[in-house]
């Protein structure tokens, strides 16, 4: 519905006579109707680049376009929040506690001088696609959080909006209710076209929304390319890690091999550019412990269990090489096994990354890098 | 082991809550034996009154006192026309000051967002005149409320009110807003809301119990003030109750059973609104240790 630009984009904090660089010289196009997320640690510039699109903050430098038309230019809001078209989901939801649900969600019609029965036809609309019917004459303090959070978004939704703008919208829900949670803004967001725009640290809600997505470090993109790509070829160890859970571990190359302590990964003749130390990057979910080879692994030697987990529907397995016990190395596991056993560690070797020791991935040619 | 460590913090702490209500009884105490001693004194004869100890009941209580200071004698006013027309001034003048107080408050509040130093500049020369000593301004006033032609009248005696008691309700105010989430000022900006919306719609009701502490504290140092309706008013039937309840002390002789009773009948208002208001003046300051949740 509407195309967000954004060209060479600085956000510059001023704490005393330090300077923080939120957001360092971004430019990105949003298309219309796409869902984009920005992923990246916390103090990295995420929720402030949001607040820059939403016209929360002025810009220390740079432009952004709603449409081809300027929004913000440097040190100017050049049109107002409320003129944006945009709705805005807080991490906290920004519920009025002296309101109820209705009146929550009426609000902003109310503000827009909207006819009173045209006010509650919409109200009922947006709370009954979104589950609140029973709930509208609540105050936000006697609702769950469920309840709160489709609250706030069925406040958003009522105006409208062209953009939608959600930050950490999951982080404060229960980890049960949050699957259902992104599945309801996902349909929203494909049924109604809506640009949207969500950051999280989580990389699970990127995954479940975004089309398109960014991984911002230090106030730069870091990485954008749609979230399998980035799952799959991460520009860099840090990104690797922030998309999900993997296993870091230095190794030797030898004759084509990277090797750590027994353990052995055969490289195809891959171009290393003479790195004689690298970095290997395993998933969890890429590897898995069997005394039998299996179709598309391949053997990587024997381990040792140190230690079993269990959480979220999936074990996890601590195991090390069996002549180095201080390498870690975590295995994803539909069952358990007893500690101590020694078996063999199973890779796909097409999710093996490697990384050399400053970072970098060095096989993720396919993708779209910014440095 | 661990039974007698926590049976030992259990009486340590039962010592502790025992010495707190017993600071708690004396503070009480000490601060009621005036008030105790002024009630009796007023129902004491005048000699009575002037020569047993003050803490002795009397011997024949009467309510001669008390009706002298209330309806008055012969040429000396009685208190009660006064009471009311200081009411007059006292409620208009509470109402508009904390209204106009808590906007100034938001103004600021807001300014402070983008132009911090210019907010905080301008917030300091205003609470400025929080400490400024009326007296010191004597003169300007009285030529000011002369040349509005509103000297000895009930809108001067509010005008002069508002100069002095918006900057110490817009200062109180400032303590209590900021506990309001930056977050829902935004969201309700976001929403379309303007300022005069946010601040009544969104803000006001959240920040209520702040606003009734500082309501009820303007309203006793509003009661207590002698100098404004003494310099603001030259004539019988503008007479202010606490200019009126001096007299009893000392213009006429002292008399000290009606200067007692004088003195029970001008603090019956702060007595019956501490009283019946109390908590909600406890509930406010509570309210800012709480990071005040609000209603």
């Amino acid at each position: 519905m509407t195309t967000i630009r954004v060209e060479n984009l600085s956000k510059i904090f001023k704490k005393g006579k330090t300077e923080v660089k939120a957001v360092d010289n971004v430019s990105i196009t949003i298309d219309s109707g796409m869902a984009f997320g920005v992923l990246g640690p916390s103090g990295h510039g995420k929720t402030t680049f949001l607040r820059l699109i939403a016209g929360l903050e002025e810009p220390t430098s740079g432009y952004i376009y709603f449409d081809n038309e300027a929004v913000s230019s440097p040190r100017r809001v050049m049109m107002s929040p409320e003129k944006r078209g945009i709705a805005m989901v807080f991490q906290n939801w920004a519920l009025y506690p002296n309101m109820t649900v209705f009146d929550n969600i009426a609000f902003p019609l109310k503000l827009a001088k909207v006819p009173k029965d045209k006010i509650e036809n919409k109200v009922k609309e947006v709370s009954e696609e979104l589950g609140l019917s029973d709930a509208l004459n609540r105050y936000p303090k006697e609702l769950s959080g469920g309840q709160m959070q489709r609250t706030a978004i069925a406040r958003a939704l009522v105006k409208d909006p062209k953009v939608l703008l959600l930050d950490e919208p999951f982080s404060n829900l229960d980890a049960q209710i949050r699957e259902s949670a992104r599945a309801l803004v996902r349909k929203i967001q494909r049924e109604r076209k809506l640009t949207t725009l969500i950051v999280s640290h989580d990389p699970a809600d990127i995954f479940a929304i975004a089309n398109k997505a960014g991984v911002i470090v230090n106030g730069k993109f870091a990485q954008i390319g749609t979230p399998t790509e980035i799952y799959e070829y991460p520009a860099t160890d840090l990104i690797a890690r922030l998309t999900g859970e993997i296993n870091l571990i230095q190794a030797k190359i030898i004759e084509n091999n990277a090797i750590i302590a027994n353990l052995k990964v055969p490289l195809n003749n891959m171009e290393l550019k003479g790195q004689s130390n690298i970095v290997i990057g395993l998933r969890p979910d890429d590897l898995t412990l069997s005394d039998t080879l299996l179709d598309k692994y391949i053997d990587m030697g024997i381990v040792k269990v140190k230690l079993v987990s269990y959480g979220a529907g999936i074990f996890k397995i601590v195991v090390s090489p069996i002549t180095d016990e201080n390498i870690d190395i975590i295995v994803d596991a539909e069952e358990p096994l007893e500690t101590g056993i020694e078996t063999h560690l199973l890779a796909k070797p097409n999710k093996v990354k490697i990384f050399d020791l400053n970072g970098s991935n060095l096989i993720t040619s396919k993708t779209q890098i910014i440095k | 082991m661990e039974r007698s460590v926590s049976k030992g913090s259990y009486i340590t702490s039962s010592i502790k809550y025992a010495l707190l209500e017993i600071i708690a009884a004396i503070l009480v105490i000490m601060w009621l034996v005036p008030l105790y001693a002024m009630i009796l004194g007023g129902l004491k004869s005048n000699l009575e009154a002037a020569s047993t100890p003050i803490l002795l009941p009397p011997s024949k209580p009467s309510l001669d006192a008390y009706a002298f200071a209330w309806f008055g004698y012969a040429t000396i006013p009685g208190l009660e026309p006064t009471l009311l027309r200081y009411l007059l001034v006292a409620i208009p003048s509470v109402l508009l000051s904390v209204v106009i107080g808590t906007m100034t408050a938001y103004f600021f509040f807001v300014l402070s967002e983008k132009h911090g130093i210019i907010s905080n500049g301008l917030f300091s020369i205003m609470a400025l005149a929080t400490f400024l000593p009326i007296e010191t301004v004597t003169f300007p006033l009285i030529e000011l409320e002369t040349s509005l032609n509103v000297y000895n009248t009930y809108i001067g005696l509010i005008f002069a009110m508002l100069i002095f008691y918006v900057p110490t309700s817009a200062l109180l105010m400032s303590i209590f807003l900021p506990v309001v989430p930056k977050y829902l000022i935004e969201s309700a900006r976001m929403d379309g809301a303007g300022d005069w919306t946010i601040l009544w719609r969104v803000v006001f009701p959240l920040i209520f119990p702040g606003f009734l502490s500082t309501l009820i504290f303007v309203f006793l140092q509003i009661w207590n003030e002698f100098f404004i309706p003494l310099i603001l008013t030259n004539t019988p039937n503008m007479l202010m109750l606490p200019v009126a309840a001096r007299f009893y002390t000392a213009a006429y002789a002292l008399i000290y059973n009606r200067s007692f009773a004088a003195g029970v009948i001008s603090s019956l208002i702060p007595l019956i609104i501490f009283i019946f208001l109390g908590r909600y003046f406890i509930r406010g300051l509570a309210a800012l240790g709480g990071g005040a949740k609000g209603v």
